[in-house]
C-alpha cells in the first residue's frame, strides 16, 4: 500500500512538474546502509573514500552537473581536474564507470553491492535503494 | 624535427581525446592520458629560464619545450584488490631533445578500504603537488614555480609505498610513507653534462582536507650520491692536493651525502577562491657543497565561471653551504675565491600572473607571463649575463587529460 502511495506520488510530482525532477543517490537493495548526508555521498564520487564504488551518469548530461554542483558545489571541468590527480598519481585506477541513462545506472548499481549512484526520483524500482533524496 | 613530431603527436592524441579514454579487453585495463602542448618565450638572450632540473628552457627563443609534455598511463585491474599501472612520461628534462621516461610503474595492492600498498617505481611526496606535478590540467597555474620545486629534483623511487586514508569526522586524512631507490640524472650547466644520480631515500606525507582547505606536510630524506661530477671531483683533488683533503671530501657527492626536505603547503578552494601556498627547506645532514635553502609562494585566484585569473609570488632564499670556506685557504686566491663562489647560496623571486579557462571539458587553455629576478647571487636562472637583471617568460598552451 505504502509502495503504491509513494509510486502514485511519485508518477504525479513527475507528470506536474516534468521539468523539476528530483535526484536521488542510490545503492543496491543488497547493501546494508540505509541512510547517508550528501558530504557523505560526495566523498565516494570525489574519490577521498574508496568504500563504495561510484556509478556515474554521461559526462555533459543535465542530472550529472546538477549532482556535483549540489553534494559538492563543483562544477563538471572541477571534478575532472580532482580525478585527473587521483588517476595520474596511481591512486584512483579510473574515473567513475559512466552510463548513459538512469535505467543503466540502476542496473549497475543493482549488480554490486558496493555500488553507488545517483538517479531520477521517477526510475527508483525495489532493485535499489534510495539512501538520500537531493534537495 | 622532433618538435614537429612531438607537436604532431600531441595533437593526434588531442583529436583522440574526444573520443574518451579508452578501455580496451574488458573493464580490465584501463588506458588514459595527460599532456600540455604549450609555447614559451623570454624576453632577453642574457638569462636562460628552465624548470627545475631542465636543460633548455628559453633564452629569448621561442620553444615548446619550457612546458610541453605527454603522458600515458595503463593500469590492468586483476581483481578489486589487485592492479598494475606503468605511466610514460616525454619531456624536455636534462637533455636538448624530448625524451620518454618511466614515470610509474607499481603493483598496487589494496589490503583494506583504507590502506594500499605499491610496489615498483613510486612517487616521493616532496611537495605539495609531487603527485600531479607533471599533469598541467590538475593545476591552477602552467608550471610549479622553480624557486620551490627547484630545491629537491628527486620525483620518484624505485621501492614501496603505503597509503592510509581515513575520515575523522569531518576530516579526510591521508598519510603516504615511501621508501627505495632515487634514479635520475641532473643536469650541470657549468660543463654541459647531464651526471647519473642515485639516493636511497624515505619519506613521508601527511594531508588534511576539511571542507574546501587541504594541508599537507612532507619531509623527505635522501643520500645523494652523483657519478662522475668531474667538475667538483678535480675541486676536490686540487684541495687534497694543496693539503685541504677533508675540505675535499666534504665538498664531494661522490660519496653519499644525506639531505633532508621539509614541506609544509595549503589548498584551498572556497567560494571561487583559490588559493594555493606552500613553504620548503632543504638541509644537508652531512657537510655537502649544495646550499641550504628556504623557499616560499602563494598563489591566490578567483574562478568566473570557467575562467580563473590568478596571481602568484614565489621566493627562493639559498643561504649557502654548511661547509665554511676555510680562511687559511685564502693563502691560495683564486682557489679561494672558487669554493667560497661554489658554497655560496643564491636567491631569486618571481611575480606570476595567469588565467586558466576550462574552455572545453578534459581541456584548459592557460596563458603565464612570469617575472623572474636574482638578488645579489642568482637562484635558478643560467647564463646570466648581467646579474639581476631580470627575465620576463611568456607562455600560452592547451592542457588536457583523456
Amino acid at each position: 500500500m505504502k509502495k503504491i502511495t509513494a509510486l502514485l506520488a511519485v508518477a504525479l510530482a513527475a507528470a506536474a512538474l516534468p521539468a523539476s525532477a528530483e535526484t536521488v543517490v542510490i545503492v543496491s537493495a543488497k547493501n546494508p546502509a540505509s541512510r547517508m548526508f550528501s558530504e557523505q555521498a560526495a566523498q565516494f564520487f570525489l574519490g577521498k573514500s574508496t568504500m563504495f564504488t561510484p556509478i556515474d551518469q554521461a559526462e555533459g548530461s543535465a542530472i550529472r552537473n546538477d549532482f556535483y554542483k549540489k553534494v559538492a558545489d563543483k562544477d563538471a571541468g572541477q571534478v575532472k581536474a580532482l580525478w585527473s590527480k587521483l588517476v595520474f598519481t596511481g591512486k584512483a585506477t579510473a574515473e567513475p564507470k559512466e552510463f548513459k541513462s538512469n535505467a543503466e545506472v540502476k542496473k549497475a548499481v543493482a549488480d554490486d553491492p558496493k555500488a553507488i549512484g545517483y538517479i531520477d526520483k521517477s526510475a527508483v524500482d525495489d532493485s535499489v535503494k534510495v539512501i538520500l533524496t537531493l534537495q | 624535427m622532433k618538435h614537429t613530431l612531438l607537436v604532431a603527436a600531441l595533437l593526434g592524441t588531442f583529436a583522440m581525446a574526444n573520443a574518451g579514454a579508452a578501455t580496451l579487453g574488458g573493464d580490465q585495463l584501463t588506458i588514459s592520458g595527460f599532456g600540455t602542448l604549450a609555447a614559451a618565450k623570454s624576453n632577453t638572450e642574457e638569462a636562460r629560464f628552465t624548470r627545475a632540473n631542465q636543460r633548455e628552457g628559453t633564452a629569448g627563443t621561442n620553444t615548446f619545450g619550457l612546458d610541453s609534455n605527454l603522458g600515458l598511463q595503463a593500469t590492468y585491474s586483476f581483481d578489486d584488490k589487485l592492479s598494475a599501472t606503468t605511466q610514460i612520461l616525454s619531456r624536455k628534462a636534462t637533455g636538448d631533445s624530448f625524451t620518454t621516461e618511466l614515470a610509474w610503474a607499481f603493483v598496487k595492492y589494496k589490503v583494506s578500504d583504507e590502506v594500499a600498498v605499491r610496489v615498483g617505481r613510486v612517487v616521493v611526496p616532496s611537495f605539495l603537488i609531487s603527485d600531479y606535478q607533471n599533469v598541467g590540467y590538475a593545476n591552477t597555474m602552467m608550471r610549479p614555480p622553480i624557486e620551490m620545486y627547484g630545491q629537491n629534483i628527486i620525483e620518484t623511487a624505485d621501492g614501496a609505498d603505503v597509503n592510509w586514508q581515513h575520515r575523522f569526522g569531518d576530516t579526510n586524512v591521508t598519510a603516504q610513507a615511501v621508501i627505495g631507490i632515487a634514479r635520475g640524472k641532473t643536469y650541470v650547466a657549468t660543463n654541459q653534462s647531464e651526471l647519473r644520480y642515485q639516493a636511497p631515500t624515505a619519506g613521508f606525507a601527511v594531508s588534511a582536507e576539511h571542507g574546501p582547505v587541504t594541508l599537507r606536510f612532507a619531509h623527505v630524506q635522501a643520500k645523494l650520491e652523483v657519478n662522475d661530477a668531474v667538475i667538483i671531483e678535480s675541486l676536490s683533488n686540487t684541495l687534497a692536493a694543496v693539503g685541504f683533503r677533508q675540505l675535499g671530501e666534504d665538498i664531494g657527492v661522490g660519496q653519499a651525502k644525506r639531505l633532508a626536505f621539509t614541506s609544509f603547503g595549503m589548498l584551498a578552494d572556497w567560494n571561487n577562491i583559490v588559493v594555493q601556498a606552500e613553504y620548503g627547506m632543504r638541509r644537508a645532514k652531512e657537510p655537502v657543497y649544495l646550499s641550504d635553502s628556504n623557499a616560499w609562494y602563494a598563489m591566490a585566484g578567483y574562478r568566473f565561471g570557467k575562467v580563473l585569473p590568478y596571481y602568484a609570488h614565489a621566493k627562493y632564499d639559498g643561504k649557502g653551504s654548511v661547509i665554511q670556506t676555510p680562511a687559511a685557504l685564502a693563502r691560495i686566491p683564486a682557489l679561494y675565491a672558487g669554493v667560497k663562489g661554489l658554497l655560496a647560496g643564491g636567491d631569486q623571486a618571481s611575480d606570476i600572473v595567469g588565467v586558466r579557462w576550462d574552455f572545453a571539458k578534459s581541456a584548459a587553455l592557460k596563458v603565464q607571463v612570469d617575472h623572474v629576478k636574482s638578488g645579489s647571487s642568482n637562484g635558478f636562472l643560467r647564463d646570466e649575463k648581467v646579474a639581476g637583471k631580470g627575465v620576463t617568460v611568456v607562455a600560452a598552451g592547451v592542457d588536457f587529460v583523456f
